[in-house]
Order: C-alpha cells, then sequence, then structure tokens
C-alpha cells in the first residue's frame, strides 16, 4: 500500500537571473514500511523534493498525497509531525543558541509528547538510542563533531515518533563504523515501528545495502525507477550505469562489477 | 623536507566540567606535492587537527595547544596572530566540511568570491574577478557558472555549495590545501572531477594536500599515504596500499570492514569498541610495504 504519493509535482524557482526548473512532473509512489532511496546528479533537486514532502517548500504543481489524503503545503501539526526530516547540514539544521537536548525537547514539547516530566529522560534515551551518551543533552551544537552532530538530527527526528522520515545524507559525515552503526539502527527502527524512509544520498553503495527501492534523479526528472537489486544488476538508463561505474570501492570484487558496468550491455 | 610537520600535537578544551583531552601527541607530515589522508573515527580530532594547521582554535579562548605545528619551516606559534591569518586563503587554504557554515548567508557567491581572489591580489578588478570566479566554477563542473555567482547560498543545492567552496579554496594555488570532507554532497561523477582538478594542483604546483575523509573508496584512488586516527591519537599509517592492502591495527581493520560494498552482502556487521582499538600505533614503511 502506498503511504506517500507525489503526483506530477513539480517545482520552478523565480530569481534574478530567470526561472530554475529544480523539480519537473515527479510521480512517485512510496510504500508503507519500504526504504526507498533517492539518488542522483548533485544539483537535480533532490532536497527540492524533499522540502515539498515536508511542506517546506510549496509545489508549482502537482499533488503530494499521504496516507490517502491530500497534503496542502500548509500543515497542521499532526500532519508535520508525521513526516519528520534528517537535513543535509547537521549545522544549519541545529540552533546554535540551543542545547542540543533543548533541540530534540522542541519536538517533544510542540506535538505535547509524554508529560513534561518524562521528556529530558525521553531526550536523553533519544540521544541514547544513535549511539552517544545522554549528558550530550548540555552541549552546543558547535562543541560537537560533525558526525556527532548528524546523530542528533537523527535522534530529534525519531524523538517526536513519526511514520515517515526524509533522510538527507543522513550518513554522510560519519566514519564507516558508525555509519554501519547508524543504518542498522535505522534498519531495525523500521522494522520494530514499521517506520517509511525516504532516503536521499550519494552513496551507491549505502543505497545497495538498505534500500528496497532506488529513484534515479537527473536534471529535475525521475529517470529511472527499480528494485535494488534489479537496478544494480542492469541499470536501463546510461546515467545510471555510468553513476554505479563510478564509485570509489574498495575491494577487487566490486571492481569486477564496476568494470562490466561500466564496459556497458 | 616536509611542507607541514606536525609534532606531538596535544588540545584539549576547557569547559564547565574541567579539560576534555581532544589529541594525546599527534604527528604527522607532509610533503610538497603529497597528497595525504587522515581518516578515521567521526570525533576523533580530523578537523581540529585541521583548524589548528590553519591557526584557527588558537585564537579560541578554551583551546589549549601543546606541540609544535611548522609550515614551510617555521613554528607557527612563533607568529603573530595576524601573520598566522596573512597565510590562511593565501599560503594555506580549507574545503570545510560544511558549507553552510562557511559561506556567508547574506552575500552573493560573486562577492565572496572576490573577496578570495583578493587576498592574494588585492588590486584585481571586479571583471578580472568575475572571469577568474567564472573559470574556476567551471572546472569543478557546476552547470551555468554565471548563475551560481549571482546567486545567495540557499539558492544552491548541498553539492553546488561544496564546489563553490572546493573552487574558491583552488583559486590561489595554495602551497598547503587542506580538504576535510570535500566530497560528501557530491554525486560519484561530479566528485571524481573535483578530485581530477586536485591533482591537476598537485602536479601544476607542487601542492601538498591533507585530505580528510570517511570515503575509504575515494582515499584509496586520491591518496598516497594514509594516517589512521582514533580518539585522538595516530593507530596506523604508511602508503596507501600497505594500509589497505595489509591493515595491521585492529582498528584499522575493523573500519575496513564496515565498508559497504556495492556488491550488496548486506550492512556490515561492526564489532563493538574493543580494547584492541587502543593498542599502539603501527607504522608502515615507505616501500618495502612492511610494518613495523
Ligand atoms: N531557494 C532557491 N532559490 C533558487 N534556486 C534554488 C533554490 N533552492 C534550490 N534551487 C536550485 O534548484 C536546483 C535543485 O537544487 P536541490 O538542492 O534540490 O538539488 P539536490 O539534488 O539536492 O543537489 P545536491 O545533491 O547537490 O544536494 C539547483 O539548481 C538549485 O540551484
Ligand atoms: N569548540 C569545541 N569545544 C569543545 N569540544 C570540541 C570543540 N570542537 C570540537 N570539540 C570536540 O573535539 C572532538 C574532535 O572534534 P573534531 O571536529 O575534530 O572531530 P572529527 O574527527 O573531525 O569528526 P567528524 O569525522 O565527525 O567530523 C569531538 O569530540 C568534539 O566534540
Ligand atoms: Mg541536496
Ligand atoms: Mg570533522
Amino acid at each position: 500500500m502506498s503511504l506517500l504519493s507525489l503526483d506530477h509535482l513539480s517545482k520552478t524557482f523565480r530569481t534574478a537571473g530567470g526561472p530554475v526548473h529544480a523539480v519537473r512532473d515527479v510521480s512517485l509512489e512510496v510504500k508503507s514500511g519500504e526504504c526507498l532511496a533517492i539518488v542522483g546528479e548533485s544539483g537535480s533537486g533532490k532536497t527540492t523534493l524533499a522540502n515539498m514532502i515536508l511542506g517546506i517548500l510549496a509545489p508549482s504543481a502537482g499533488e503530494i498525497r499521504f496516507d490517502g489524503q491530500a497534503l496542502p503545503a500548509r500543515r497542521t501539526a499532526t500532519e508535520r509531525r508525521r513526516i519528520q526530516f534528517v537535513q543535509q547540514n547537521p549545522l544549519s539544521a541545529l540552533n546554535p543558541k540551543r542545547s542540543v537536548g533543548a533541540s530534540i525537547r522542541l519536538g517533544l514539547d510542540t506535538y505535547r509528547i509524554g508529560g513534561r516530566a518524562e521528556r529530558w529522560p525521553a531526550v536523553e534515551a533519544a540521544l541514547e538510542a544513535v549511539g552517544l551518551p545522554g549528558e550530550m543533552r548540555h552541549r552546543a551544537p558547535a562543541a560537537l563533531s560533525g558526525g556527532q552532530r548528524q546523530r542528533v538530527g537523527i535522534a530529534r527526528a525519531l524523538a517526536v515518533e513519526p511514520q515517515l522520515i526524509v533522510l538527507d545524507e543522513p550518513t554522510s559525515a560519519l566514519d564507516v563504523l558508525v555509519q554501519a552503526r547508524v543504518l542498522r539502527l535505522l534498519d531495525r527502527l523500521r522494522r520494530e515501528r514499521g517506520l517509511t524512509y525516504v532516503f536521499i544520498t550519494h552513496d551507491l553503495a549505502v543505497v545497495r545495502n538498505i534500500a528496497d527501492r532506488i529513484a534515479v534523479f537527473r536534471a529535475g526528472r525521475l529517470i529511472e525507477l527499480g528494485e535494488t537489486a534489479a537496478l544494480f544488476n542492469d541499470p536501463k538508463t546510461d546515467y545510471t550505469r555510468s553513476l554505479i561505474g563510478a564509485v570509489p570501492v574498495v575491494d577487487e570484487s566490486e571492481l569486477e562489477l564496476r568494470t562490466r558496468l561500466a564496459e556497458g550491455p | 623536507m616536509s611542507l607541514l610537520d606536525i609534532a606531538d600535537l596535544t588540545l584539549s578544551f576547557k569547559g564547565l566540567s574541567g579539560l576534555t583531552e581532544v589529541l594525546h601527541g599527534i604527528s604527522l607530515s607532509i610533503a610538497p606535492g603529497e597528497k595525504v589522508a587522515l581518516v578515521g573515527e567521526s570525533g576523533s580530532g580530523k578537523s581540529v587537527t585541521a583548524r589548528i594547521v590553519l591557526g584557527l582554535l588558537q585564537e579560541q579562548k578554551t583551546a589549549r595547544i601543546g606541540g609544535t605545528v611548522r609550515f614551510a619551516g617555521q613554528d607557527l606559534a612563533a607568529l603573530s596572530p595576524r601573520d598566522r591569518e596573512g597565510l590562511r586563503g593565501t599560503e594555506i587554504s580549507m574545503i570545510f566540511q560544511d558549507p553552510t557554515s562557511y559561506l556567508n548567508p547574506v552575500f552573493t557567491i560573486g562577492r565572496q568570491f572576490a573577496e578570495v581572489l583578493r587576498r592574494r591580489d588585492p588590486g584585481l578588478a571586479r571583471a578580472a574577478c568575475e572571469a577568474r570566479a567564472i573559470e574556476m566554477l567551471a572546472e569543478t563542473a557546476i552547470p551555468d557558472p554565471a548563475r551560481v555567482l549571482g546567486s545567495y547560498p540557499f539558492q544552491l543545492s548541498g553539492g553546488m555549495n561544496q564546489r563553490v567552496m572546493i573552487a574558491m579554496a583552488l583559486a590561489n594555488h595554495p602551497r598547503l590545501l587542506i580538504a576535510d570532507e570535500p566530497g560528501t554532497a557530491l554525486d560519484v561523477t561530479v566528485q571524481a572531477q573535483t578530485l581530477k582538478l586536485m591533482r591537476q594542483l598537485v602536479d601544476l604546483h607542487e601542492t601538498a594536500v591533507l585530505f580528510i575523509s570517511h570515503n575509504l573508496g575515494v582515499v584509496r584512488e586520491f591518496a598516497d599515504r594514509v594516517y589512521v586516527i582514533y580518539r585522538g591519537r595516530i593507530v596506523e599509517d604508511g602508503p596507501t596500499a600497505a594500509v589497505f592492502g595489509d591493515p595491521r591495527h585492529a582498528y584499522t581493520q575493523a573500519l575496513m570492514a564496515a565498508v559497504p560494498r556495492i556488491t550488496g552482502d548486506g550492512l556490515p556487521d561492526v564489532p563493538e569498541v574493543s580494547e584492541a582499538f587502543l593498542a599502539p600505533k603501527v607504522h608502515h614503511r615507505l616501500r618495502s610495504g612492511r610494518a613495523t
């Protein structure tokens, strides 16, 4: 069953230098409980699409439906709580003047989750769920490493118990060991809590191992959509083929796959 | 002779709960024309090391720094803050991990680019700045560089801002380039292009590069030598082929095993933090590739 559906969605920005067509006529279904990856060219409209799903940007054309209902660009608190965001830039995503704990707590207060007395413990539990010590809630974002900030962003999204999480490069700032832990955690939470993910990333090796399906974007358009294994073994477009063929790898066996794809069908 | 020589660098931060030690004696050197990678744990001290080399943490009151950092034979601690500042953006430039924290949100890219170019060449005319900026942006494979120059950072995608920063860092032909996670927001084809640009700079100007990255595939393809850092200590270092082909330290081994593979073997199963991660440093000698 589809949880989120995008119907002929477009976004054009008017700028001093003329219109920028960031997203062009994209239609896409996200199934309940799946992890759908969005990959593609830098500047191809992935973050813009995420912002429309989240209600941060209004579409220029098209419709977004969630759980069978049309979602307006202006959302109610309940609608906002159901779709959460983990942003691409962890530093700008967190208010520098607030402690990280206060940033996480804000969501709990806004959506009135749990009693007041339970909220600080809930904040600490959210930090611990992503592998950070609970007492880190007292720190300012500037006193955290890039990877620590990124995990705070994930903790903040999880804390309000959403149905869908849009993750924009959630693990690119993490070392691969921490990344593996966070990905396993995301994967486990998805199964346990029945979460649905829209996972935006440039890391195709991560996508290969976590996504059910992959959508490939280029110049604002959805150019290819398929099951993960099928798309890797037999990409339908030259662009997807060239993307997989350019992934920097560490293993011999990976080199073989890459070379086979680079050579063409 | 090395261009950058870091010896026994220590760092701690003074906070409400006393001193927090971050670096426990890091030693690292880079020769002109050499591409050296620093990889390792998130939060282990890579970016702070870079910020010390750039002379930025010296200005922060809560930071306590020990050991020595020599750039072109000069002890950075012996320079006045003003002289250290003079090196920044001309002799030493840096691609920051988070472009939005570096780029000023209220000025156009064009204006910020001109400022960078004028650090090296104060009299540069506006038209010349613009031409040079467009040329550099085009080299990072940014479509429509003229639009980018007229834009504010929020009007650009994550990867476009990252390429703007790369272009700015390369524009003045620094002697030392510090690239802190320069490719996280780039698709793999654009990333390959930016790596090519950095290699060209190295080949043409003997630039030394300190390359900080979590992407071990990129490190394997780009770097000549690698240092692996864990909790403020270097745990393994040597030529790239030796460290990747024969990782000896328990932490390096765990790191390599955790790299997700495009062959799709599932999410790697990661070991818990182990005592062995704190074992003494492993050094692979140049050429022989034998670990000591
Ligand atoms: N607020 C805005 N005003 C004008 N143009 C914008 C704005 N936001 C995005 N754009 C433009 O829309 C296009 C798509 O940007 P978007 O951030 O969605 O790309 P992306 O696919 O997320 O790229 P990346 O992988 O680099 O993060 C780009 O050309 C960008 O310059
Ligand atoms: N200004 C500061 N005050 C206090 N602690 C700090 C400050 N800046 C950094 N730290 C701490 O120093 C440690 C090293 O941080 P650094 O940013 O160098 O990590 P990193 O290796 O670059 O990690 P990442 O890969 O996640 O970017 C971290 O534990 C961080 O929390
Ligand atoms: Mg983006
Ligand atoms: Mg860092």
